[in-house]
């Protein structure tokens, strides 16, 4: 069935054998250890895993934020494994929006400025109507003139997922979306990421240590010690939970 | 960029408010002292005093707009690697951190022009009252200032974050996922370059130019004070570990003392930041007051070595006094000695001494270098710095004189008289104040001899000390010309220093806090780091004047060092950078601090 819907659908981005080092020569650590992984468009990917199993390195590595140790990298078509820092930030600005779990937003501005920044920064005309567009489609039509300490962190990361979604990005990458959020504020955020998944066709990979965020996905990669370890399609919160407590034992 | 770079300025306002301090009071004080400049042209004491205060003021704009910006941009790296997080290009951060530089040296500016006016006033006043230009003393304002001050304002605000902004943009978006990431290499190769260069410069002028001479030793002095102080803070990421060690030994043990010690080690570039303006300024006033004090010890040493004498009466003996073994009666004259010819002609003017040549040899144990000053006789000249042999060209009290050098003085540390000339060539109306050097016959009772003598009547040693005296308060007039103000400056930029480290550790300080420290502790242990850095920068500040006054000390052969403005400097430094310590970080803990925990927004 999974396979069905690749083959149907093009590829957002992909990681072929890729490997990760850090340190020296002394104490090397490998954070991911031959990893492949496609993240076919227009699904949702959950990537889990015990502490330090190396998800984060995943994601950044994915994203271009981190370069790899051996292996490539695709991104949106494009082999970013070895691309240089222009090219990155042309990539950042059109095809990958990014939520994290300590939403990240700038303080000195407001949600509808924190929103319009992308655009701004790719040199973009700004219609205001556009970012208005957005803000609504989060939910947060009326709170658009509140700097982030005004809004609560369910809003705080609507708004992060506003300015992630402005761009239309080919993946959205989310590290811990729900990690600060009460379980109601949790819900609603997996809701919206549901929703533009379903209707608008969005890539997302999703790094998570919440069975209850990775069951909304559509498959879930475990990984341990840098190693792909098992996968799931689709699978209810307490599967997930399952899987996730084999691992850790 | 520029509604974020407003924006940001809103949020910022500590690290911003201090740039703009220290771009308001550099443009202040070079525009003032350019327009005292020009007005002082006519007097030469003044002059060359001013000149040397454009001289430090302008340093010191550098120096501190410079790190000012340097610090501001590295206290923000988080806030970089988001907007590159984002979609910033690397060019978008520069040009971001550089419209916000020109925003600020624009109010800098605009501020600064104003309080220039104020600063023009109280230098001419100083000035006045220290008696090197008379009073009234009209300073004039010309237009083209502005230009100036703009300069200044703008023009080293933007070259001040030129090369930061470059490292800044250079953040790499992980950083900001990372909470303090891999915090920036403080030892940059930049810093390993200017520090070395700018300390061999220091070297080389401390030994190459050995200035015995008032006139020669304080420019020296201040140049070699501004690279060793260049040196040292480019260089203090080095030392500043090391100091923390030590302290690290001391009060380590303590829970307080073992954290302070940890936020050392871990905030390289805060320390670093915070010292150097402290450095600057130690080095300028220590480095300055320690040349200058030992020159003056040096002088009074040389007065008291040679004269040979019990009394000096400050009038003419020229009846015999009983009991009155010799006395050399010595005139004060002004002279202008004249060299080159045609367009090299120069004229200087200078003090000489009409003795008689006889009595003079016994009150005086000082020997001539070369030739002799027996023969002192007739249209005869004894000089410093010339040769023997040759004609002087000289003008007293009107007349021109062409005597030959018939002896060689040595180079006078105490700025005393550089020629003797033969009483009988000069004209009696060009003579000048007398003094006269007696010695008493031997069982002779000299209280009897001064009271049979013109009055007033002081013992030599009496005398030497009122010399010295004398010198000492021409010194503390130099130093408080050329350091009060620029003085005043380097210690709002420590301060400023002190505000702007303070302002980003909210948060970990709130921290501190929800592990248990009570707010006093927190307090405690932000002071305690602070007065580390204050011993790392007065420390440095003290090897920069150390390298000043080792010049000059072993030219002259002796050391004096100012233990009067070493204490103060050192209490003062303590005391200004604690309660600003105190101050910020009572105003950050106010907060409760769970509303700080992970308030990263």
């Amino acid at each position: 069935m999974t396979n069905a819907i690749e083959l149907q659908r093009g590829t957002a981005g992909e990681l072929r054998d890729v490997t990760r080092e850090y340190g020296g020569k002394q104490a090397r650590v490998r954070a991911l250890d031959g990893v492949s992984l496609a993240f076919p468009e227009g699904t949702w990917t959950a990537v889990m895993g015990p502490s330090g199993s190396g998800k984060s390195t995943l994601l950044h590595c994915a994203a271009g934020l981190e370069r790899v140790s051996s292996g490539q990298v695709l991104l949106a078509g494009q082999d970013i494994t070895a691309a240089k820092d222009d090219e990155l930030t042309r990539v950042r600005r059109r095809q990958i929006g990014f939520v994290f779990q300590s939403f990240n937003l700038i303080g000195s501005l407001t949600a509808e400025q924190n929103v319009a920044l992308p655009l701004r920064l790719s040199g973009r005309r700004v219609s205001k109507k556009e970012v208005r567009a957005v803000l609504a489609s989060v939910g947060l039509a009326d709170r658009m003139r509140h700097r982030p300490r005004e809004l609560s962190g369910g809003q705080q990361q609507r708004v992060a997922i506003a300015r992630a979604m402005v761009t239309r990005p080919s993946v959205l990458f989310a590290d811990e979306p729900t990690g600060a959020l009460d379980s109601a504020s949790a819900r609603s955020v997996l809701g919206l990421l549901r929703g533009m998944v379903d209707e608008a066709g969005q890539t997302i990979v999703m790094v998570t240590h919440d069975p209850a965020a990775a069951a909304r996905a559509d498959s879930v990669v475990f990984l341990s010690d840098g190693r792909i370890v098992d996968r799931a399609s689709r699978p209810s919160a307490r599967e997930v939970a399952d899987r996730l407590a084999a691992l850790e034992a | 960029m520029f509604a974020l770079s407003l924006s940001t300025f809103r949020e910022r306002w500590q690290l911003f408010i201090g740039a703009i301090v220290t771009v308001l009071l550099g443009v202040a004080l070079v525009q003032s002292s350019l327009l005292v400049l020009l007005a002082a042209t006519s007097h030469a004491e003044a002059i060359v005093l001013v000149a040397m205060t454009l001289g430090i003021a302008a340093f010191l704009a550098i120096f501190i707009v410079s790190s000012t910006f340097a610090f501001t941009i590295a206290q923000r790296r988080r806030d970089l690697a988001l907007l590159r997080l984002v979609g910033g290009s690397r060019g978008q951060l520069r040009r971001l951190l550089l419209s916000e530089a020109f925003l600020l040296g624009l109010i800098g500016t605009a501020l600064g022009v104003p309080t220039g006016l104020v600063t023009m006033r109280v230098q001419s006043w100083l000035l006045t009252d220290l008696g090197f230009v008379p009073s009234p003393f009209p300073v004039a304002w010309h237009d083209w200032i502005l230009a100036v001050s703009a300069g200044i304002g703008i023009g080293v605000s933007q070259l001040g974050v030129l090369a930061a902004s470059r490292r800044g943009s250079r953040v790499r978006p992980l950083e900001a996922l990372r909470d303090n990431g891999n915090a920036a290499r403080v030892m940059t190769g930049a810093r390993w370059f200017f520090g070395l260069l700018f300390l061999g410069g220091a070297i080389a002028l401390a030994i190459v130019s050995q200035s015995v001479n008032v006139d020669g030793a304080i420019p020296t002095a201040i140049n070699v004070s501004l690279c060793g102080a260049v040196a040292l803070s480019a260089l203090s990421p080095l030392v500043v570990p090391l100091v923390g060690r030590l302290f690290g030994g001391v009060f380590g043990r303590t829970t307080l003392g073992g954290l302070a010690h940890a936020n050392l080690r871990d905030g390289v570039r805060r320390s670093a930041s915070t010292a150097a303006p402290l450095l600057v300024l130690v080095a300028l006033v220590l480095g300055m007051a320690g040349a200058l004090s030992t020159l003056s010890a040096a002088g009074h040493r040389e007065l008291a070595e040679d004269v040979r004498g019990d009394l000096v009466v400050n009038a003419p003996v020229t009846q015999p006094v009983p009991g009155v073994a010799s006395a050399s009666t010595e005139y004060l004259l002004p002279v202008t000695v004249t060299t080159g010819s045609g367009e090299d002609e120069d004229h200087d003017n200078s003090d000489a001494l009409a003795v008689n040549e006889a009595d003079y040899q016994q009150a005086h144990r000082i020997a001539p270098v070369s030739g002799s000053l027996a023969d002192l006789h007739g249209m005869t000249v004894a000089a410093a710095g010339a040769s023997l042999g040759d004609t002087m060209r000289l003008s007293v009290g009107g007349q021109d004189l062409r005597p030959r050098v018939v002896a060689v003085l040595p180079d006078s540390v105490n700025g005393a008289p550089s020629l003797l000339l033969p009483r009988e060539i000069v004209p009696p109306a060009a003579l000048g104040p007398a003094r006269t050097i007696v010695r008493v016959q031997p069982g002779a009772d000299p209280a009897a001899v001064a009271a049979a003598l013109p009055q007033p009547v002081s013992t030599v040693d009496e005398w030497v000390a009122a010399s010295a005296t004398e010198q000492d308060s021409t010194n503390s007039g130099i130093m408080t010309v050329l350091m009060g103000l620029a003085g005043l400056y380097a210690l709002i930029a420590v301060i400023n220093a002190v505000v702007i480290a303070a302002a980003e550790r909210k948060a970990e300080f709130a921290a501190a806090r929800v592990t248990g420290l009570r707010r006093r502790q927190v307090v405690w242990m932000a002071l305690l780091e602070s007065w580390v850095v204050v011993a790392v920068g007065l420390l440095l500040g003290a090897v920069a004047a150390a390298g000043t006054v080792a010049g000059i000390a072993s030219a002259v052969g002796l050391v004096s060092v100012p233990w009067g403005m070493v204490g103060v400097v050192t209490a003062g430094s303590f005391l200004v950078v604690g309660v600003t310590s105190v101050w910020t970080s009572l105003s950050a803990t106010r907060p409760a601090p769970v509303t700080l925990i992970g308030a990263r927004e």
